[in-house]
């Protein structure tokens, strides 16, 4: 960790040059974002890490292309990925879908029983995603996977956000129900 | 079932598949990275006014032996403070391939805590429990801009010592002739600690504005410098004349101000009132085509601090809306 990085690098970033550094701190930043909006997608398992390789294979191919005048490179970014979700959904009409698997490390120190607790809601969950129609699971992906705010997954989808936070408030609730 | 199920289902990627698949990427071709919000020139320049910033910064270590665990000193940003300073410098500077890591004894810190990967958080309360920080927000938006998304990186900290023979090296370089490194610079352990920082993105059709916000950063230094002298060195390296740079170093307090050289030809600044405190204002000097030759708006950045917290707003706002931005966070 360089110490222009540890000091006062984190409070301006957008100032480092477009360089390698700076490409390899987009990478850090949106890897876990685009990672996790395929495992809400589609499940925990290898095809996460696959589509989550095509996304970016493809943000690379295309980095020349990329107008930051137009948008968030996060926006740019999940864009591409949505559109890779839905290559493989063509492709693959019918899938089953693999569980999500309990996050590790997400409170500090959990307890044995914390995390079978955890594992036992995720599995519940990756059932319960794997049920809901495709606009819907992917709203939630993009919401709790990408992290993204409604206003972001508005842009992306072209709903409108009151729309999304409807969409999301409804999916939720009968999830909640279904729990 | 709540939302905080929904959200505790994020996991870090593999740290095996991370890197295999940052290694693919990087055998398909060099990384040309979309930049962010400031223009390329300007960010260039002010990394490289950073970096002299931070150079002064590591000067400030001990002359006197001393146990540095009984007699520690702090740094803690309240105040900024910019400097001028000849574009040729920074070019010289680049060309002796001059960055503070170049001047640290063993070429690199020693990493005590590593802050980890920015992580995406889905709303401002989830972001405050992971800063452990009452993170604000604007009150108002303009130029139509929206919230986007928001990332935390956590806490870090680093150790390390400047080599005071290479920093001497680096005065007669520069031909910086009348100053010498204090003896018994090197090898003095300085510890920096950084808290965790929140960065909120807002975008509009043509604009992308961030504000990062986070405790400042402490530097944890050798008691018994005199911080004015070292940080004249500083102010030599980074190309003020000698009767400018003593003046300046004698009237500021170096325990509390991040001095921000600023190249003459890259960028202005000036000093505005952020809800009572002073901030600065940093302003390219011209609007700049970006790299593919479209013009944009001329960046921005505003530091201030409020208490133990530091805010950064930076982006292609006019200069009325950033502080009215700033005033309105709440």
């Amino acid at each position: 960790m360089a110490i222009e990085s540890a000091v006062i690098g984190r409070l301006v970033g957008w100032l480092t040059p477009a360089d390698e550094a700076d490409w390899d701190a987009l990478y850090a930043e949106q890897l876990p974002r685009v990672y996790n909006f395929f495992r809400y997608r589609v499940g925990d398992g290898p095809e996460a890490e696959d589509l989550t390789s095509a996304t970016f294979e493809k943000a690379w191919r295309a980095r020349h292309r990329y107008r930051r005048d137009l948008g968030a490179f996060s926006t740019w970014l999940m864009t591409i990925a949505r559109n890779v979700a839905n290559d493989s959904y063509r492709r693959a009409r019918v899938r089953s879908h693999a569980p999500l698997e309990a996050a590790e490390g997400v409170a500090a120190g959990p307890t044995p029983e914390d995390l079978a607790v955890q594992r036992s809601d995720c599995e519940r969950l990756s059932r319960l995603l794997g049920e809901l129609p495709d606009r819907e699971r992917e709203l939630l992906a993009l919401k709790y996977g990408a992290g993204l705010t409604n206003r972001a997954i508005a842009r992306l989808t072209g709903l409108t956000p009151t729309n999304v936070g409807t969409i999301l408030h409804r999916t939720i609730r009968d999830l909640r129900a279904d729990w | 079932m709540d939302e905080r199920k929904l959200h505790a289902m994020r996991r870090e990627p593999r740290p095996e598949f991370a890197r295999e698949l940052h290694e693919r990427l990087r055998r398909q071709g060099p990384a040309v990275a979309p930049a962010r919000a400031l223009t390329p020139r300007l960010g260039w320049s002010l990394a490289g006014g950073l970096a002299v910033a931070l150079a002064v910064l590591c000067f400030t270590v001990p002359a006197v032996r001393v146990s540095a665990q009984a007699f520690l000193d702090l740094f803690r940003v309240r105040n900024f403070a910019a400097v001028s300073v000849d574009p040729a410098r920074l070019e010289q500077l680049r060309a002796q391939k001059l960055d503070p890591g170049s001047l640290l004894a063993g070429g690199r810190p020693e990493v005590l805590e590593e802050p980890g990967p920015p992580r995406a958080v889905g709303s401002i309360a989830e972001a405050s429990a992971a800063a452990g920080l009452a993170v604000r927000v604007p009150g108002r938006m303009p130029a139509g801009l929206t919230a986007d998304t928001i990332t935390v990186l956590g806490a870090g900290a680093v150790r390390f010592a400047v080599d005071g023979a290479r920093l001497q090296a680096l005065l007669e370089t520069l031909e910086v002739r009348d100053l010498t490194v204090p003896a018994g610079l090197g090898g003095r352990p300085i510890t920096v600690r950084t808290s965790p920082t929140v960065r909120q993105s807002f975008v509009a059709e043509r604009r992308h504005v961030e504000l990062v916000q986070g405790r400042s950063p402490e530097v944890e230094l050798p008691a018994g410098l005199d911080l004015a002298q070292i940080g004249e060195i500083g102010l030599r390296v980074a190309g003020l004349d000698p009767g400018e740079a003593r003046r300046f170093a004698r009237s500021i307090d170096w325990h509390t101000t991040l001095v921000m050289p600023v190249p003459l030809d890259a960028a202005s600044f000036t000093e505005v009132t952020v809800h009572g405190q002073r901030g600065l204002l940093v302003r390219s000097a011209a609007p700049a085509g970006d790299r593919d030759g479209r013009r944009r708006g001329p960046g921005r950045l505003l530091l201030w601090s409020e208490g133990d917290v530091v805010f950064a707003l930076g982006g292609d706002l006019e200069e009325v809306d950033m502080v009215e931005m700033a005033e309105s966070l709440r």
